[in-house]
C-alpha cells in the first residue's frame, strides 16, 4: 500500500516539475529500525527510529539542480529549491536520465522473515554475550540493530523502481587489563549472523592481546585481516578508481589504464548482483541497471567507475556505480559489493606479523597513498596459530605500492561494509617499534 | 505517567546550503531542508528512545502516546539509570557579524569561486572549493519543565589544491568554519596558501620514522589534546570501563605546565549555549597542572562515575545525546616560540592536521600532520610530508616539556557513535620529547 500511496505525490511532483525543467528525478526513502545498546553486559537503552526523506534532482539545459527534505508534504518547496539550485550549476553535456527497462523486482538484499522488533535485538545481544563468555575479558559495550527500508526511484522518463533492504548489525567491545578487543558483523539476512562468534572474537582479541611484547623496527612479512586491509583499501585505493577523481587529477591511478597496478594474482571487481551480499541491487542510485565491473584483472587496471554525470562529461558510459548515502544530496560514484579476489592459499603457515586492525587509516594521504598507522591486536602468527601478541607499533608504507607486494590471499573472505575481502599477506612492510 | 521517571524532547529543524566548485565548474549549489526529533524516556530499567523524521510537535494524548511507546520499548532494558543533578540555563548565542542568509547564493558562489581561482598554479591540476552553511532551530523540553529554544548558524569553506609532477601527487588543504557569521569575503589568500603547500610538497621528502623531539603547531597540538586526552576523559567510556583514565583521578600524567580544558561555553566552533540534555554548559579542567582532574559528563555518567560536571551531552539532529568534547585546548604556557625551537634543537616541526584516532581503553592514539619541516640546530630546514605520530596516553604527556604563550583554536568535526559534531581544538606551540614519528623515509 505504501508504494501506491507514495506514487500519488511522486507522480504529481514529476508532472509539475516537467513543466519547468527538461528532466526530473525523485529518490524517496522510508524505513524503520530498532536497536539496543549495552553498557558492560546490561542493556542500557533501546531505540526505535522512523526515517523518511526525499531527494529531487532536476536537469535543465545541462544544469543539474538538487534539494532534499524529510517532509514529503512539502515537496513543492523542495522542487522549487532544486530548480533554483540548477540555475547556479555550470551546464554540462547531458544525454538523459535512464529509460525504464524491465528488471527483476525481487530484492537481492532483503530478508522477508526479519521482524523489526525489540525482542529480536535482545535475543541477538544475549547470544553475543554468551559467546563473549568464552574468554575471561570484560565486555565494555555492545550493540545490536535491525532495519528495513524501502527505496523508490522515479524519473520523468517513466522509471518507477522500488527496492527493499533489510539489515542486521552487531558489535561488541571488550577489555582485559589494558588490552582491547572489538568485533562486529552485519548482513541483510538474520540467519547469516553469528552473534556468538562476534562475542567470542571480541573477548578473544582482548584477552589474547594482553601482555604484548615489543617488536623491533624493521621490514616484516605481514598478514592484514580483512578488517585492517579494508581500512587501507577503502580510504585510499577504492576512491582512486572513481572516474570523477581520475578525471579531476585526484587519483594516482589516472594514467594506469592497461598497466599493472597490483600483483598479477589479484583481481578486483564490483558485483552488484551477488545473491545474499549486503550491497546487492538491480539498479544504481540513478536507475541505471547494474552489472559486474572488472576494475583489475590479473593485476591489470581495466576500467574506472562512472555515474551518469561523470560519464556524459568525459565521453564514457555509466558503470551503474552511482550510490547515495541517504535521500539527501546528489548521487556520487561508489560501489555495491567491492570484491578482492585471486588465487587463494594458506597464508599463515610461515611466520608472519598478523594485524587484526589499524588505528588512523583515515589519515592516510588519499592522493599518493602514503600512510603510517598504529596497529591493533597484532600477533606473531605461525602455522595458522596466534602466538606472541605485539604490544604497540606503527605500520608505515604506501597503499598503492603494497599491492605489488601481495603474496597470498586467505581461503576465506568476509564482508567489511560494502567490501568483501580476504586476509592479505604482503611482503616486506615497514614496522616501527617503540 | 506511570513508569516514566523522566523524559526529554529535542526537536531540530533547519536547512543546509552548499556550493561545490571543482576546477571552476559549479558541480552543485543549493539548499536542502531537515526536520528531526529525538524523544528519550527513562523508565526504572533504562532508556527508551524514539528517533522521528519529519516530527510534528504535539501535546496532550498524542504526545502521551509517544511517551508510552518509548516507555514500552524500555522494557527490554535492564539497568537502573540515575540522573545526576545539574544546573539548567542557557547562554546567549554570540551575534553574527554578517548573517549568511543576508547574502544571496549567487554572491556566495562568486566569492567561493575567487578562493578557488586563487589556488591556480601551473603545477596544480585540481582545485576544489566547498561552502557549507547549516542553520539549526533547536527546541528542547523535558519532564522537569525546562524549556529552551535557540538558533545556531555554522558556516564556512574548504579549499583543496592538488599538485602533480611526474606521477607525484600532493595536496594542500585550508579551511575556515565559524559560528560568527559569513566568512567567505577576502579569503583568496587561503586558496593561494593551499596551492603553495601542495606545490612545495612535491619537493618534500618522506619523514624518517622513529623517536625524536617534535614541535607541534597549535592546530596539531590541539588535535593531540583531543585524541590523547579528550576522548579518554568522556564519562560514558569511563563508565563502561573503556578508558585508561578510569580510576586515575589525582594521578600525574604530565608536567606541571600542562593543563587541558574542555569548554562548550566559549564562542568557538564547538560552542553550545546549552547542552543536549538542557544542562548549563561549563568549563571542565580535564588535566590540571599535569594531574588527572575531572571527566566530561552527561547527567547519567555524572551520577554513575562522579568527578566532573554534566553539561557535555551533545547530539546531531535526531540523534540521542552522547558525552562529547566541544572546544578542547591546552592552556597557554610561558615559552616564547623561538625558545621552543631552540630547546628542540634537532627534531621535526609538524603543522596542520589530517585527523586522528584513539583506542581509549588501550590508551593508544594516532594522529597525522599535513606536513612538516626538519629542525636542525633550532632552525626549520627541509620540508617533509606524510608524518604521523602515535603514543600512549599515560606516558606521552610527560613528554610535553614546553608550552608556548599564545593559544589559537581551529575548527573541525569529531565522530563518535555514528554522530559527527562540530568541535574546535587548540593549543599553543608545544615541544614534545620522545615523540614516536611514523613516516616512510628510510634515510
Amino acid at each position: 500500500m505504501r508504494w501506491w500511496a507514495a506514487v500519488a505525490w511522486i507522480d504529481q511532483l514529476l508532472h509539475d516539475g516537467q513543466k519547468k525543467v527538461d528532466e526530473i528525478e525523485v529518490f524517496y526513502v522510508e524505513g524503520s529500525s530498532v536497536s539496543a545498546d549495552t553498557k558492560k553486559k546490561k542493556v542500557n537503552l533501546a531505540t526505535i527510529s522512523k526515517e523518511c526523506g526525499l531527494g529531487i534532482r532536476t536537469i535543465h539545459k545541462g544544469r543539474i539542480g538538487s534539494s532534499s527534505t524529510n517532509d514529503p508534504d512539502h515537496w513543492q518547496e523542495c522542487l522549487n529549491a532544486a530548480i533554483a539550485s540548477g540555475k547556479l550549476a555550470t551546464p554540462q553535456d547531458w544525454e538523459g536520465l535512464p529509460d525504464v527497462v524491465p528488471l527483476s523486482r525481487t530484492p537481492l538484499s532483503f530478508d522477508s522473515t526479519l521482524r523489526i522488533e525489540p525482542k529480536v535485538v535482545l535475543d541477538l545481544i544475549e547470544r553475543m554475550l554468551e559467546g563473549a563468555g568464552e574468554h575471561p575479558a570484560e565486555v565494555t559495550a555492545g550493540s545490536a540493530s535491525l532495519f528495513t527500508a524501502m527505496v523508490t526511484l522515479a524519473n520523468s522518463r517513466g522509471v518507477r523502481y522500488t527496492n527493499q533492504h533489510t539489515g542486521v548489525s552487531l558489535s561488541l567491545e571488550a577489555i582485559h587489563g589494558q588490552s582491547t578487543g572489538y568485533e562486529f558483523d552485519h548482513s541483510s539476512f538474520l540467519d547469516k549472523m553469528e552473534p556468538e562468534s562476534v562475542g567470542e572474537r571480541a573477548t578473544f582479541f582482548a584477552k589474547e592481546s594482553d601482555n604484548g611484547k615489543d617488536i623491533a623496527t624493521g621490514d616484516y612479512e605481514i598478514l592484514l585481516s580483512p578488517l585492517a586491509y579494508g581500512e587501507l583499501l577503502g580510504n585510499v585505493f577504492v576512491p582512486a578508481l572513481s572516474g570523477r577523481n581520475v578525471h579531476a587529477g585526484r587519483s594516482r591511478l589516472s594514467q594506469s589504464l592497461g598497466k599493472i597496478v597490483t600483483d598479477p594474482a589479484i583481481t578486483m571487481y564490483d558485483d552488484p548482483l551477488l545473491k545474499g551480499a549486503n550491497g546487492s541491487v538491480h539498479w544504481d542510485a540513478e536507475g541505471t541497471p547494474t552489472r559486474r565491473i572488472d576494475f583489475i584483472r590479473d593485476g591489470i587496471l581495466e576500467t574506472f567507475a562512472y555515474d551518469l554525470k561523470t560519464a556524459y562529461r568525459f565521453g564514457n558510459k555509466s558503470t551503474a556505480s552511482a550510490i547515495r548515502g541517504g535521500f539527501g544530496g546528489l548521487p556520487s560514484i561508489g560501489h555495491h559489493n567491492f570484491i578482492v579476489d585471486g588465487k587463494r592459499n594458506e597464508v599463515a603457515d610461515d611466520r608472519v606479523v598478523y594485524v587484526h586492525n589499524v588505528v588512523g587509516a583515515h589519515t592516510a594521504n588519499p592522493m599518493n597513498g602514503d600512510f603510517s598507522v598504529e596497529i591493533s591486536n597484532a600477533f606473531w602468527m605461525e602455522g595458522g596459530e596466534f602466538e606472541t601478541p605485539i604490544r604497540s607499533a606503527m605500520l608505515s608504507g604506501n597503499v598503492f605500492d603494497l599491492h605489488h607486494d601481495i603474496c597470498g590471499l586467505s581461503k576465506e573472505s568476509r564482508a567489511i561494509g560494502s567490501m568483501i575481502l580476504p586476509s592479505v599477506k604482503i611482503n616486506k612492510q615497514h614496522i616501527i617499534g617503540k | 505517567m506511570s513508569g516514566i521517571l523522566y523524559y526529554d524532547l529535542r526537536h531540530v529543524t533547519g536547512q543546509v546550503t552548499h556550493i561545490d566548485i571543482d576546477n571552476s565548474v559549479v558541480e552543485s549549489a543549493g539548499t536542502s531542508f531537515f526536520n528531526k526529533a529525538v524523544i528519550r524516556v527513562l523508565s526504572k530499567t533504562g532508556w527508551g528512545i524514539l528517533q522521528i523524521d519529519n516530527y510534528s510537535p504535539c501535546q496532550g494524548k498524542k504526545f502521551d502516546a509517544i511517551l508510552e511507546s518509548a516507555c514500552r520499548l524500555a522494557r527490554i532494558t535492564e539497568e537502573n539509570v540515575v540522573l545526576g543533578d545539574a544546573p539548567h540555563g542557557i547562554l546567549s548565542v554570540p551575534p553574527m557579524k554578517e548573517d549568511p542568509r543576508d547574502v544571496c547564493i549567487e554572491e556566495k558562489s562568486t566569492l567561493l569561486s575567487e578562493i578557488e581561482k586563487a589556488a591556480q598554479h601551473p603545477l596544480v591540476v585540481n582545485r576544489r572549493a566547498n561552502f557549507i552553511e547549516k542553520i539549526e532551530h533547536i527546541r528542547f523540553t523535558d519532564s522537569s519543565e525546562n524549556e529552551y529554544s535557540y538558533e545556531m548558524c555554522r558556516s564556512g569553506f574548504n579549499i583543496l589544491a592538488v599538485a602533480s609532477r611526474n606521477g607525484n601527487i600532493q595536496m594542500g588543504y585550508e579551511r575556515e568554519h565559524s559560528i560568527h557569521g559569513f566568512n567567505l569575503r577576502h579569503q583568496q589568500s587561503l586558496g593561494k596558501k593551499a596551492a603553495e603547500i601542495a606545490v612545495a610538497l612535491l619537493d618534500a621528502g618522506a619523514a624518517k620514522s622513529g623517536k625524536m623531539r617534535a614541535v607541534l603547531d597549535p592546530e596539531l597540538a590541539g588535535v593531540f589534546a583531543h585524541e590523547a586526552v579528550g576522548h579518554a576523559s568522556e564519562g560514558d567510556l569511563v563508565q563502561e570501563g573503556n578508558s585508561v583514565l578510569k580510576g586515575k583521578t589525582g594521578q600525574k600524567i604530565g608536567n606541571a605546565n600542562l593543563t587541558i580544558i574542555d569548554d562548550p561555553g566559549i564562542p568557538e566552533f564547538g560552542f553550545d549555549p546549552v547542552d543536549a540534555e538542557g544542562v548549563a554548559v561549563r568549563r571542565t579542567e580535564i588535566i590540571k597542572k599535569g594531574v588527572i582532574n575531572a571527566y566530561l559528563h552527561n547527567r547519567e555518567t555524572l551520577s554513575s562515575v562522579g568527578n566532573g560536571i554534566a553539561g557535555h551531552a551533545r547530539a546531531m539532529p535526531g540523534e540521542p545525546p552522547l558525552v562529547r568534547m566541544s572546544n578542547t585546548f591546552i592552556e597557554a604556557g610561558d615559552a616564547m616560540q623561538h625558545e621552543i625551537f631552540e630547546e628542540c634543537r634537532d627534531g621535526i616541526f609538524l603543522k596542520g592536521s589530517r585527523g586522528g584516532q584513539v583506542d581509549p581503553g588501550r590508551g593508544i592514539f594516532q594522529f597525522n600532520a599535513e606536513y612538516g619541516y626538519l629542525i636542525e640546530n633550532g632552525e626549520c630546514t627541509r620540508m617533509v610530508r606524510d608524518v604521523s605520530l602515535s603514543g600512549e596516553i599515560l606516558k606521552t604527556l610527560h613528554g610535553i616539556s614546553l608550552c608556548g604563550n599564545v593559544r589559537t583554536m581551529s575548527p573541525g568535526y569529531c565522530g563518535k557513535g555514528g554522530q559527527s559534531v562540530p568541535v574546535s581544538d587548540g593549543a599553543p606551540y608545544i615541544l614534545l620529547c620522545d615523540a614516536v614519528v611514523g613516516g616512510s623515509g628510510m634515510d
